[in-house]
């Protein structure tokens, strides 16, 4: 069958109101629990895993795919409008997002988040389409050496990402490192500083941990002063898209963020936090609006949502190619092509090219409706966002608890969601970011497990990892990186 | 006085009989709500897909609601020890694998063990296999041991104490050799250290040549699959090593005589079923269905072996 006829295949399959119906309430429902602090992709995706069952193919992978992608879209929305992100994946997007929002335009800081979500969604798929086997072949010859190169380089991001005190940001990052570490070692199947509490075996959970640093710290605060005077509004919800000149000015900056999230997407294991994070860093070390950044630029809101939403075409790529799920959203997608009977892999781009066909299309047209509902949902935001504020934010509590729970089921992730937000407050009483945190414990456990890895595939040698030329290279670009600022201040140092 | 008394004993009485009446018409109209399942595994995975297959096989046959909750990390434990403290009425249940049951007891000091729980059936098992790349030079198991002697192997699976982990130790022990055992996160990370050569073999399911295009080199079984007729079984190159990934339905030890009956009748059906053995023909899984009884003394047998084969293979004291 040539591409004409499996396209033609493709489309007659999707022309159906289940699809269409099922493309609509993915991306609708997508959206909603992307925004809900703590209900990330992985819980949007487990939730209508058992509705899939019933549904023929093409539909079941509709509703997936595109709750898949419309959930990372999602989280932006209560990243800007209340400082917390839904998803981890919009962790980055606070940063500028919600000083957007501070100064009245959220409409705005919406409006980027939505179009910027959109063009990675699309550009990364067209990578997708184009590319996905002969990419997918590369990925895997990226070994735990280049992981771990990578995954250093990433943590260099810390480093700009904090404004402010450096030190508190590397200490904030530290912290995080070492969250990671508690739990199972997966190099020798024992847990870590567990102290017997057998809750603990499995480690602390990325989203607990950050539901508590932003969402609940971000209610506790509040609570804290509320008394005081009235805390600082967000004004200016709604939905405005960027006007095309400023749009045109970025076009460079979307498409370095979005090949940035794709390339990322890409690797397996690294992960959509870490490609949000690795792309600010670059896009506050190369815009010429570097100024603006943590203060509000629509540069830092681009750069972390054109990243993650290119992050799921590139997470597609080893998952429909290869088999091998890129990150923890494409694990649940994997599970349901099964329970449909298709085993993906290498023998479904040969036997059914007219499914990934088909995928694309969905996908393509999911990323178009999520601008729909981000146009037709600013309203409903408005509504929300001028209920009272301890009722809007009680809510927001409520939800972080459920979703904390939700992720594993297990209790212990509510305790540790309610540590961290009470930590979270002592590190903003501080002044210490509390988004290095997030990042550390993102990377921790790829950063050792991949050193570890790497030492054992080389007889415990570590120069051998300066005879890998990617990771070779990619160690010189971060001492690079690491090296330029502080040679700049000392030289500013010395003139004045 | 003495009245009020007496009428203390009587409501005392009458409370219990009305207590027990309740007992009893419970488990007769058992289940009068919907039913949890506990999958300690994370959803979409190798637990979770026969899983649900099963739960929504036995939904349609005791007309409830099977509430699938994925309970997820360290080995399963933590959704296995949720599970063994859950109240033992029936309405808690548990979907689980070999290694989770048989394997993380001993590597870990959990608090459960063999006598938590109550076995209702077995659900499916699989043989697992000695894999290589499909353009690997290594055509047989000789290959694979020569490489071994001359050079070095590296193998690759799930965290050490993991089902894959003991299999290619015992399969190194058998012949006299060692391969370099290189732990992964998950089986995902497994497939994409053999797809980028950095690991030369690997022991997996059967579904490893469908999904990875890798080639089967023997199966650690006592015959031979029917899936792959020309791979030889261990026995037959004169190394019996064996073997199986399966999964069992399980309730918290305690759980009413009744219940377990009423349940494993309706595993009976389920497992047997037209439309799960479909199911998981597609997912390239087997079925493999045991009774109650004969699945109780399989556990008991497979717990105690699996703690022989980590103590041999040094992993436990």
């Amino acid at each position: 069958m040539n591409l004409g006829e499996n396209l033609t295949l493709a489309l007659s399959q999707l022309a159906s109101w289940e699809v269409m119906l099922a493309i609509l309430v993915g991306t609708a429902y997508g959206t909603l629990v992307g925004a809900l602090p703590g209900m990330g992709t992985v819980v949007a995706l487990v939730v209508a895993l058992p509705f899939t069952y019933s549904m023929e193919t093409p539909a079941a992978i509709a509703l997936l795919l595109s709750i898949y992608c419309s959930s990372v879209y999602g989280g932006s929305i209560t990243a800007i409008l209340i400082n917390t992100p839904g998803t981890p994946q919009s962790a980055a997007t606070v940063l500028d997002g919600y000083p957007m929002a501070r100064a009245g335009k959220a409409d705005l800081a919406l409006g980027w988040a939505t179009f910027a979500s959109a063009f990675g969604g699309v550009f990364s798929l067209i990578v997708l389409i184009v590319a996905a086997p002969q990419l997918a072949r590369l990925s895997v010859h990226f070994g735990p050496v280049e992981t771990f190169a990578l995954i250093l380089f990433a943590l260099t991001c810390i480093a700009w990402v904090s404004s402010g005190s450096t030190v508190k940001g590397l200490l904030a990052g530290a912290i995080g490192l070492f969250l990671a570490s508690i739990g199972p070692d997966n190099m020798t199947g024992l847990s870590r500083f567990g102290f017997g509490v057998d809750a603990l075996a499995g480690g602390l959970s990325l989203i607990s941990v950050l539901i508590g640093l932003f969402a609940l710290s971000e209610a506790f605060t509040r609570a804290a002063y509320y008394r005081e005077g009235k805390p600082p509004d967000v004004a200016g919800v709604g939905f405005r898209m960027p006007p095309w000149m400023d749009i045109r000015l970025r076009i460079r900056m979307l498409l370095q963020s979005s090949a940035i999230g794709t390339a990322i997407g890409i690797l397996p294991g690294t992960g959509a936090t870490a490609a949000t994070f690795v792309s600010y860093a670059e896009a506050k070390r190369t815009s010429p609006r570097r100024e603006g950044f943590g203060k509000g630029e629509p540069d830092g809101v681009v750069a972390s949502e054109a990243a993650n939403n290119a992050v799921t075409g590139g997470a597609l790529v080893p998952t429909l190619a290869l088999g091998i799920p890129g990150d923890g959203g494409t694990v649940v997608l994997l599970g349901a092509l099964l329970i449909q009977g298709l085993v993906p892999g290498v023998q479904l781009f040969q036997n059914n090219p007219e499914i990934m066909i088909g995928a694309f299309i969905v996908i393509l047209i999911a990323n178009l409706l999520m601008v729909l509902f981000g146009v037709l949902g600013a309203q409903g935001f408005r509504r929300i966002m001028g209920l009272p504020e301890p009722l809007l934010m009680g809510w927001v509590v409520l939800m972080s608890v459920v979703g904390a729970f939700a992720v594993r089921g297990n209790p212990i992730d509510v305790v540790v969601a309610v540590l961290a937000g009470i930590f979270g407050v002592l590190l903003r009483l501080a002044g210490v970011p509390v988004a290095p945190v997030v990042i550390g414990m993102a990377l921790g456990t790829t950063l050792e497990q991949s050193l570890r890895q790497g030492l054992m595939l080389n007889d415990g040698s570590f120069l051998a990892f300066f005879g890998e030329p990617i990771a070779v290279g990619i160690f010189a670009v971060t001492v690079v990186f690491i090296a330029a600022p502080i040679y700049s201040a000392l030289r500013k140092g010395r003139g004045a | 006085m003495k009245l009020t008394v007496t009428l203390g004993v009587a409501t005392l009485g009458a409370a219990a009989v009305l207590a027990l009446a309740t007992v009893g018409a419970a488990q007769a109209d058992y289940p009068e709500r919907s039913i949890g399942v506990m999958i300690p595994f994370s959803a979409g995975g190798g637990t979770d897909v026969p899983g649900r297959f099963f739960a929504a096989e036995m939904e349609k046959i005791l007309d409830t609601d099977f509430v699938v909750s994925n309970v997820t990390g360290a080995g399963g434990t933590i959704g296995a020890t949720q599970l063994s403290k859950a109240k033992p009425d029936g309405y808690s249940l548990g979907f689980m694998p070999v290694g989770t049951t048989t394997t993380q007891p001993h590597l870990r000091k959990t608090s459960y063990n063999a006598d938590s729980w109550e076995p209702i059936c077995l659900v499916a098992q699989g043989p697992l296999f000695v894999t290589v790349l499909d353009d690997s030079p290594i055509k047989t198991i000789d290959d694979l041991i020569a490489k071994a002697k001359s050079d070095k192997v590296v193998t690759g699976g799930p965290p050490p104490g993991s089902l894959p982990h003991i299999a290619q130790a015992a399969v190194a022990l058998a012949y006299d050799v060692k391969f370099n055992y290189i732990p992964h996160e998950g089986i995902n990370e497994v497939a994409k250290s053999m797809l980028g050569g950095r690991v030369d073999m690997a022991i997996w399911f059967s579904d490893a040549k469908a999904r990875f295009g890798l080639r089967p080199l023997a199966v650690l079984d006592s015959k031979r699959s029917a899936e792959f007729p020309d791979v030889p079984t261990m026995a037959e190159l004169g190394k019996p090593v064996e073997s199986f990934v399966w999964f069992g339905f399980f309730a918290p030890a305690g759980t009413p005589e009744a219940i377990v009956t009423k349940l494993s009748d309706a595993c009976d059906i389920a497992a047997n079923s037209d439309s799960f053995r479909d199911n998981m023909k597609k997912a390239k899984r087997q079925v493999r269905y045991m009774p109650r009884d004969e699945f109780a003394k399989f556990f008991a047998q497979q717990y105690e072996q699996n703690g022989n084969l980590l103590r041999d293979a040094g992993l436990i004291k």
